[in-house]
């Protein structure tokens, strides 16, 4: 009796892992798509424009080669140079800050944190124009985009405390404080004791920093302002869709892409693990 | 190797509660002094402003004659063991053990050689390579120890060590500690709330209670004689027994009166008493459950009948009520009672206990003040 309700509840278990790994597959394959798609568009060669069907009849590096010969090395330089200066500061400011609020404790430490949670609640699109103002008076506009994106990336980052503070919150405090007593300064036990402890923390912070330049369009596009030595990749590559040029240049503009993702998938692939511990950390372990 | 000095140390919080009240203590060179109290009177935080983790909102703390209020923890000579361990888990052994001396850019061959040393003495050699959490609860203490024992402190501090380990563990580390007490040879403050630590490990105890001291003394003088009502239950397991009665005076003779009865209070309490001329008066008297005896009915026993009987091994605990319901506790060594002694001990058996004038306690009422003292 026992056994045939084992085997029963077995053949049950099996046929809902079936019916779940099936719908993953087909979610999977939808979700694959347009990236295939792009990347089998990327290749072909017989015409630069939009076509009735997806699987090249030539193959090719011809769009690949046009990209190196447009303007598209110049936006990725710029984009790749706000992405990773921003990782670098935004990391470093972030951490300090999330450091600092987790661990000091000075009178205004309270309303500061909730003067940061309240503002970080307005979207940041509201600020648009009189960030333009700001950075067009210093000249960091149009053909001095670069300096001024990464500026503004990285003048409100130490709001963005939240998840590494979370983090940097479970760690015990006497592990800072044996520091102390055996000799380091904050700075040392940050560097040396926090931090290796916060890798995932670090990690996410590092590729969340990274990726929002990266695929930044809007503020990127009102401050480049149409001069093309400005352009990040995603305002420069849309340049490629208008009506004027979209059919000369839309397999270039695949091409692109495929390139643009190469970057955050090797990052993502390498750091996966870390990302993964990251996200769901702070929540856990708080 | 160093004095400890606080002056009038006090530890207010900023939302103004105050931890610590006029903390005055001298510490002498190499002596092992013990904080304890129950939690929240404030001996981890005294603890750990001397250690320099917490600032001191007044007084001062002289490490070695000098007043170290301002310094950093690493200025200030001291090593510390934390409850929890504090091990660094991203590092081996070996590497926590390195850590403050690496800090202070000791060449590396000394570091291998203090480190090994310490290893050696503490017994973990064969862990060196091990990050912390392959370690279990003892051994783990025994790093933390090894981390502090390789900074050659003038002054070891250690906040409830063995809290975190389990009863037998705590009791080998205990007798462990005596024995680097023994081989370091340097100045201890240990803070624990365990009077049993207390009591075997320290020279002298600092018993607290809600930020104040309540009594500085040696483990003989705290037991023997404690200063008021606090030490005088904190200090023992199982607690004093406390009743209310009267201390009557009849010429030179000093009797009490607990529950009817009338027991003299012979030999050096007695004479004490006579000497403070202390008259007659409502009393808390104290008297320790291993100095309670079961006695026959008579004038100088009080009778109780037995509630619950707790078999510890070596002795029997015997919760006795008394006929105003006042709980007593007497401690019956197990060796004392023959089989047919030991069967008659269930609830609701009557008991007579007595016990002689060298071991009661005399406390005021009002003040909880010892009268002897």
């Amino acid at each position: 009796m026992n056994q045939k309700r084992h085997m029963g509840l077995k053949a049950l278990n099996r046929a809902s892992n079936t019916a779940i790994y099936i719908l993953l597959i087909i979610i999977s394959v939808v979700w694959l798509i347009p990236f295939v798609f792009i990347l089998l568009q990327s290749f072909r060669v017989e015409s630069t424009y939009q076509v009735g069907y997806v699987i090249p009849h030539q193959w090719g590096w011809q769009n690949y080669i046009n990209l190196w010969n447009s303007d598209f090395k110049r936006w990725y330089l710029n984009t790749f140079i706000i992405a990773l200066a921003s990782a670098v500061l935004v990391t470093v400011i972030q951490l300090c800050m999330s450091y600092t609020l987790s661990r000091f404790r000075f009178k205004l430490r309270g309303p500061l944190m909730r003067f940061m949670l309240i503002l970080g609640m307005f979207p940041g699109m509201l600020t648009m124009i009189i960030l333009y103002r700001v950075l067009s008076d210093l000249g960091l506009t149009q053909a001095n985009a670069v300096p001024g994106l990464i500026l503004v990336g990285v003048a409100s980052s130490g709001m963005g405390y939240y998840v590494s503070k979370g983090f940097f919150d479970t760690i015990p405090k006497s592990l800072d404080e044996a520091a102390r007593v055996d000799g380091a300064t904050r700075f040392q036990v940050l560097y040396k004791i926090i931090l290796p402890l916060s890798k995932p923390i670090v990690i996410y912070t590092i590729l969340t920093a990274f990726m929002g330049p990266w695929g930044d369009y809007v503020f990127a596009r009102y401050v480049a302002m149409g001069t093309s030595a400005g352009y990040n990749v995603a305002v420069g590559m849309y340049s490629w869709l208008t009506n004027d040029q979209i059919a000369r240049m839309y397999t270039t503009f695949c091409a692109g892409g495929v390139i643009v993702a190469v970057p955050v998938t090797i990052l993502f692939l390498c750091l996966q693990k870390y990302y993964v511990e990251g996200v769901t950390g702070g929540a856990v372990k708080g | 190797m160093a004095s400890v000095k606080l002056t009038k140390v006090k530890k207010i919080y900023d939302n103004n509660v105050v931890a610590v009240h006029d903390f005055d203590l001298d510490i002498h060179d190499k002596e092992f002094v013990v904080f304890v109290g129950p939690s929240g009177c404030g001996k981890s935080t005294t603890l750990r402003m001397i250690a320099g983790l917490e600032d001191i909102s007044e007084g001062t703390v002289e490490i070695d004659g000098e007043v170290v209020n301002d310094l950093q923890p690493k200025d200030r000579g001291i090593a510390m063991v934390f409850q929890n361990y504090a091990l660094y888990p991203h590092m081996t052994v070996y590497d926590n053990i390195a850590f403050s001396l690496r800090l202070n850019k000791v060449p590396e061959d000394v570091v291998y050689e203090k480190v090994t040393k310490a290893a050696g003495v503490l017994g973990i050699t064969e862990y060196l390579m091990r990050k912390p959490r392959a370690l279990s609860g003892g051994q783990r203490q025994r790093v933390a120890i090894g981390r502090a024992m390789v900074r050659d402190s003038k002054v070891f501090l250690m906040d409830e060590p063995l809290s975190n380990l389990d009863a037998k563990l705590r009791n080998q580390m205990r007798a462990e500690i005596i024995l680097l007490r023994q081989k370091l040879d340097t100045t201890f403050i240990y803070v624990t709330h365990d009077q049993t630590e207390a009591m075997t490990l320290g020279d002298r105890i600092v018993i607290m209670k809600d930020g104040y001291i309540m009594q500085v003394g040696t483990p003989t003088e705290v037991f023997e004689m404690p200063e008021n009502l606090f030490v005088a239950e904190f200090i023992g397991a199982p607690k004093m027994n406390i009743v209310k009665t009267n201390l009557v005076k009849e010429g030179s003779q000093y009797f009490v009166t607990p529950f009817g009865a009338k027991i003299p209070v012979t030999g050096e309490k007695g004479k004490l008493l006579a000497e403070k001329n202390v008259q007659s008066q409502e009393i808390l008297l104290g008297v320790r459950p291993e100095h309670m005896v079961l006695g026959s009915e008579g004038q100088t026993s009080i009778p109780c009948k037995l509630v619950v009987n707790e078999m510890m091994g070596s002795e029997f605990h015997l919760h006795a009520d008394t006929a105003d319901g006042s709980r007593l506790i007497v401690r019956v060594p197990t060796i004392d009672l023959d089989k047919e002694g030991r069967s008659a001990l269930v609830g609701g058996h009557d008991l007579h206990v007595t016990f002689e004038g060298k071991a009661m306690h005399f406390f005021d009422p009002s003040t909880e003040k010892n009268l002897l003292v």
